[in-house]
């Protein structure tokens, strides 16, 4: 069965519940307000656009987003604060993609962390010298790197860094708004960040060896 | 209380992300004041951060990808009769 499909027999199904079924006492705040679809369109975008940061593939993006949108159907009686719902697809969509991730076995595997902590890209680029006349070397170096590179070596991290990392560089939440989202301590979203920002440094020193910007690189 | 260069950095994304605050916000920008070695260092992330940002910001919703997705959701709208 569709996703399109599936979502129509659940938005029949939940029909009911949605406006609130006769008799039975209205203990949810979500659909005593607004509907779901009020509360959840304006947001479709963000949706989508964080699927793609977080996937690399529209075609996946299209089908995360409404996969997103038929749980957030099925929980949205369980929506307490209407106010917090863009946080709350933000959450449904990171957890699909950790499922995804999982069961297709796509982690990709990480040296070890004190080796990972270790790299720092400012000391690579600093002792490799790639612009040797250059008076802003670091400045020019990230100049160089085009959106398809980032966002190549931010699918190169691990999803369990990569999605806090995006959630901050495009949504600008907070520490405490990631650690709603993620469903994890505070302290765990700062490791998370600080070991995804390391894995992303690394990422770009590899793709600057591979264009032959710096003279590592050994094919 | 000083603080060592290795400490300083390793509280520069925390600092770049508004999240430091009380002393260790004091006693790295003391540091900060310092430490020109620290101050380059920081203003790299801060351009890392900046240019990750910036390459990731393009991203507009493809129309077929619109109408799909909206296809889907309008038949919410009418399974809850509105």
């Amino acid at each position: 069965m569709g996703v399109e499909q599936n979502l129509r027999q659940q938005s029949s199904l939940k029909a009911s519940q949605l406006a609130g079924s006769p008799g039975t006492p209205d203990l949810h705040s979500s659909s005593r307000c607004s509907s779901f679809e009020e509360l959840t369109v304006p947001h479709l975008h963000a949706v989508y656009r964080l699927a793609v940061r977080l996937t690399g593939s529209a075609v996946t993006a299209e089908d995360l987003t409404q996969e997103t949108y038929l749980k957030a159907l099925q929980a949205f009686p369980s929506l307490r604060e209407p106010s917090r719902v863009r946080a709350w697809l933000f959450q449904i969509l990171s957890r699909l993609v950790t499922d995804r991730h999982r069961s297709g076995n796509h982690e990709v595997p990480i040296e070890e962390l004190t080796d990972l902590e270790r790299f720092s890209l400012y000391d690579r680029i600093a002792e490799e010298d790639p612009f040797p006349y250059s008076d802003r070397l670091h400045q020019d170096f990230l100049s160089q790197f085009e959106d398809d590179d980032v966002q190549r070596a931010l699918q190169s991290v691990p999803e369990v860094y990569r999605t806090p990392l995006v959630l901050l560089y495009t949504e600008e939440l907070s520490y405490r708004e990631l650690a709603d989202v993620l469903g994890c301590p505070v302290g765990t979203v700062m490791s998370r960040l600080y070991r995804g920002r390391k894995v992303l440094e690394r990422a770009l020193w590899d793709c600057a060896k591979r264009r032959g910007w710096v003279k590592e690189w050994k094919p | 209380m000083n603080l060592k260069c290795e400490e300083a950095v390793r509280q520069f994304f925390t600092y770049l992300d508004h999240s430091l605050a009380g002393e260790p916000l004091e006693t790295l920008e003391e540091h900060l004041r310092e430490c020109l070695d620290c101050c380059e260092r920081l203003e790299f992330s801060r351009q890392l951060d900046g240019v990750v940002r910036a390459r990731l910001e393009a991203g507009i919703v493809p129309a077929g990808v619109e109408d799909r997705l909206r296809k889907c959701l309008a038949n919410l709208k009418g399974a809850q009769g509105g």
